[in-house]
C-alpha cells in the first residue's frame, strides 16, 4: 500500500481508522480473502461516503481501432464513468509506439494496450524502462492469423501444410504482427513454432499497423499476419486472404488487451484508478450481455473508433466465424469481455507468460524473477477493491492453468523451466 | 558515453576518428510522412544544416522495404505517424544496425517535445522548424545514437576480450598436457609465438586449439 494511499484516507472526512484498518488487513491478507469477511454495510459505506473521491477527476485513455478497444468507448459513451466520479475521455492514437510514449511521459492517463507491450516496457525492452501497471484484463480471444489467396493456392489449410511450402519453396515467407513485445507477435510465433517454423530464422517477420494489414496483403507485402478483430475479417470480406488459425486456438481464453498505466499514476491517483476500473468493469459486463452486443458493435464501428463496416466487426463479435475457406462455426470462445469476473481479473500468471515469452524469443537476455515482476505490475489489491464494490467475484487464485494448441500446459508454477522447456526458440 | 571512450572503442575495432567523422559529415535522412507537401521546408532545412535527404516516404509506403533498399542513418518520422510501430520493429530486430529515429510534431508544443525527450528512445522536432532550431535537436538525436552504438560497441569488445581469455585459456591447457609444461611456461610460448608471427595472443591461441582438434 502506497504512503500516498495512506495519506489520502487518513486526512478522510470520518472514521479513518476503520478505513486505515481495511486498507491494511487488504495489504496483510489478500483482499479476496479481507473481503469476503467485512460486513456488506462496512464495505459500501467505505467506498461511497466521499473518501475515495478520484485525486483526478478527467482521464484521458488512449485506444487503437480495433474490436476490443470497446470497453473503453462504452464506459465513455453510455456513462458508466459518471458513476464513480470520473470523466473518461477516449483519445484515438496512430501507433502503438505513440500510445506506450503517451503513457509514460503522462500525455495519457491510461490506455487500452497490448498485454505484452506493458510488460516489455517494464523490462525496459527496445527503450527506456519505466514501472508498469496493469488495472485489469479488458478481453480474452477474438485475434487471428490470416494467410494471403496465394498461399491459399499453393494447398495451404492449416500450421502442417505452411511448413511443408515454406520448406518446399525456395524464397523467403513474409509476416507481419503489431508490436515487437505485443500479443500478436507471440500469438503468431508461438503458432509457426507448433508447426516446427521458427519465426526467427525461417521466416521474415514485419511490423504493420492493424488497419493498414489489409491493404498491405492486397500488395504482397506479406504472406500472412496476425491482428486483432475486426482486420482477419476484413480480409475475408476483401477477398485476399483467409484466416488459418484464431487466437483461441492457440490458447482458449487466452488475455489479449489491458487497461495499463504507470506505477507512478496508481501511486498518485490511487482513487481515480480504482473509479477507472469500476467504469470499465461495468462496461465489460454491459458488452458480454448478448443482448447488448448488436448495439455495441453499432457503437464502435463508427468512423470515430474502429471505422469499419458494423457487418465486419458484428459476426465474430458474436462468435459467428466464417474463416473464408470454406468452413462455417459458432466459436464458444469468441471475444470475452467479463464472464462473471473471470475475463477481467488481472492473473499473474497472464503476466509471467509474455515474461516467459520475450525470454523464448531472446527479447530478454535472462530470466526475470517472473513472479516478482507480475506481482509489482498487475494491480491485484485494486483491482479486488473495485470488484468488491461491484459485487464482482474474484478468483481465489492468481494463478490460472491454460492448456495449448502444441499440449503444453502453463499454470505459472515453474516460469524458468517453462520458458527455457521449448524446442524451438531464439 | 564520453568522446574518450567512443574514440578508444573505434580504435580497438578498428575503426579511424576520421572514417567515424566521415560518416558524420554524410548522413542520410529518410523522411516519412503522409504529407509530401509538408515535407518540403524540412527538406530544405536539412539539405542546408548539410544532411543528404536520401528520399521521402509515403506513411502508406512498405517502410520494411524501403529502410532496407535505402539504408538511412537517420529516419525522420511525424510523432503521431501509424508506422512508428514498423520503426520499433525494425529497430528491435536488427540491433547491430541502430538508426536514429527522429520524431517531430507539426504543433510546435515544446512541453510535449520536452517530456517525450526525457521518455528517451527519441528527440522531437518541431513543426515548421527554423534552421537554427533544427540542428540541435539533429544533433542530440544523433549524440543518443552514437551514445547506443558506442554502448553497443564496448559491449561487443567486452565479449570479444572474454572469449579470448576463454580460448587462451584452452589453449595453454592443450600446450601443458602436449608438452609437459607448466602453465607458466605454456602461456611464454604462446606469447613468442604471437611476437614471432606478429599476431595477436588470442588469433595464436585459436590456431592452437584448431589444431589440436585436427590432430586429434
Amino acid at each position: 500500500m502506497s504512503v500516498k494511499a495512506e495519506t489520502a484516507a487518513e486526512s478522510g472526512p470520518h472514521n479513518p481508522q476503520r478505513r486505515n484498518f481495511i486498507r491494511m488487513s487488504v495489504a496483510a491478507m489478500g483482499a479476496s480473502a479481507m473481503m469476503g469477511l467485512v460486513p456488506e454495510e462496512v464495505r459500501t459505506s467505505a467506498w461511497a461516503a466521499g473518501k475515495d473521491t478520484p485525486e483526478k477527476t478527467e482521464v484521458k485513455i488512449g485506444f487503437i481501432p480495433l474490436t476490443d478497444c470497446a470497453p473503453i468507448v462504452v464506459a465513455a459513451e453510455m456513462g458508466f464513468d459518471k458513476k464513480y466520479g470520473i470523466k473518461i475521455v477516449p483519445s484515438k492514437e496512430a501507433s502503438w509506439a505513440g500510445v506506450r510514449d503517451k503513457v509514460v511521459n503522462g500525455e495519457l492517463d491510461a490506455a487500452h494496450v497490448l498485454y505484452g507491450l506493458v510488460y516489455g516496457v517494464q523490462q525496459g525492452i527496445g527503450g527506456p524502462q519505466k514501472d508498469m501497471a496493469v488495472l485489469m484484463t479488458l478481453n480474452h480471444n477474438g485475434q487471428g492469423i490470416t494467410l494471403s489467396n496465394q498461399v491459399r493456392e499453393k494447398g495451404v489449410t492449416d500450421g502442417n501444410s505452411l511448413k511443408r511450402l515454406i520448406d518446399n519453396e525456395n524464397r523467403d515467407y513474409t509476416f507481419a504482427q503489431t508490436f515487437p513485445t505485443g500479443t500478436h507477435a507471440m500469438w503468431l510465433y508461438y503458432w509457426l513454432a507448433t508447426y516446427g517454423i521458427n519465426p526467427m530464422k525461417d521466416v521474415k517477420t514485419i511490423v504493420v499497423p492493424p488497419p493498414q494489414m489489409v491493404a498491405n496483403m492486397r500488395v504482397g507485402n506479406m504472406d500472412g499476419f496476425c491482428v486483432g478483430e475486426p482486420w482477419n475479417a476484413r480480409a475475408i470480406f476483401d477477398k485476399i486472404g483467409y484466416t488459418v488459425a484464431t487466437s483461441q486456438d492457440i490458447w482458449a481464453g487466452h488475455p489479449e488487451k489491458v487497461l495499463g498505466t504507470t506505477a507512478e499514476f496508481v501511486q498518485k491517483h490511487p482513487n481515480t484508478a480504482r473509479a477507472m476500473i469500476m467504469a470499465v468493469l461495468d462496461a465489460c459486463r454491459y458488452i458480454d450481455a448478448t443482448a447488448n452486443r448488436a448495439s455495441v458493435a453499432k457503437l464502435i464501428s463508427s468512423k470515430s473508433y474502429v471505422n469499419a463496416p458494423e457487418e465486419v466487426i458484428a459476426g465474430r463479435f458474436v462468435g459467428s466465424y466464417d474463416n473464408g475457406n470454406g468452413k462455417k462455426w459458432q466459436d464458444p470462445n469468441y471475444m470475452k469481455f467479463f464472464e462473471d469476473g473471470k475475463v477481467t481479473f488481472p492473473y499473474l500468471s497472464d503476466g509471467m507468460w509474455f515474461l516467459t515469452q520475450h525470454k523464448r524469443w531472446g527479447m530478454l537476455k535472462t530470466d526475470p524473477d517472473y513472479l516478482a515482476v507480475a506481482k509489482k505490475v498487475n494491480q491485484i489489491d485494486l483491482y479486488t477493491e473495485a470488484a468488491g464494490q461491484l459485487k464482482i467475484a474474484v478468483p481465489k487464485d492468481a494463478m490460472r492453468s491454460s492448456k495449448f494448441i502444441d499440449g503444453t500446459v502453463w499454470d505459472g508454477k515453474d516460469p524458468k523451466a517453462y520458458a527455457a522447456g521449448f524446442k524451438i526458440k531464439a | 558515453m564520453t568522446y574518450k571512450m567512443w574514440h578508444r572503442c573505434c580504435f580497438l575495432l578498428g575503426v579511424t576518428t576520421e572514417h567515424h567523422y566521415k560518416i558524420k559529415h554524410n548522413i542520410k535522412v529518410m523522411l516519412v510522412d503522409e504529407n509530401q507537401e509538408r515535407t518540403v521546408p524540412l527538406t530544405q532545412v536539412l539539405s542546408e544544416a548539410g544532411y543528404q535527404v536520401i528520399a521521402y516516404i509515403s506513411d502508406m509506403a512498405d517502410l520494411n522495404k524501403e529502410v532496407a533498399r535505402l539504408n538511412p542513418d537517420v529516419i525522420i518520422i511525424d510523432i503521431d505517424s501509424p508506422s512508428r510501430d514498423t520503426l520499433e520493429h525494425i529497430a528491435v530486430a536488427s540491433r547491430d544496425d541502430p538508426r536514429a529515429i527522429v520524431m517531430f510534431t507539426h504543433d510546435g508544443d515544446t512541453e510535449k517535445i520536452r517530456s517525450a525527450t526525457r521518455a528517451g528512445v527519441s528527440a522531437y522536432v518541431v513543426g515548421g522548424i527554423s534552421n537554427e532550431r533544427l540542428k540541435p535537436i539533429m544533433d542530440a538525436a544523433l549524440a543518443r545514437f552514437d551514445e547506443y552504438r558506442g554502448l553497443r560497441l564496448q559491449l561487443d569488445v567486452a565479449n570479444n576480450k572474454l572469449a579470448e581469455r576463454k580460448v587462451i585459456e584452452k589453449a595453454k591447457g592443450i600446450l601443458m598436457q602436449r608438452r609437459s609444461v607448466t602453465e607458466d611456461e605454456a602461456y611464454q610460448a604462446l606469447r613468442k609465438m604471437a611476437m614471432d608471427r606478429n599476431e595477436r595472443l588470442g588469433e595464436v591461441a585459436r590456431q592452437v586449439v584448431e589444431a589440436a582438434q585436427l590432430l586429434g
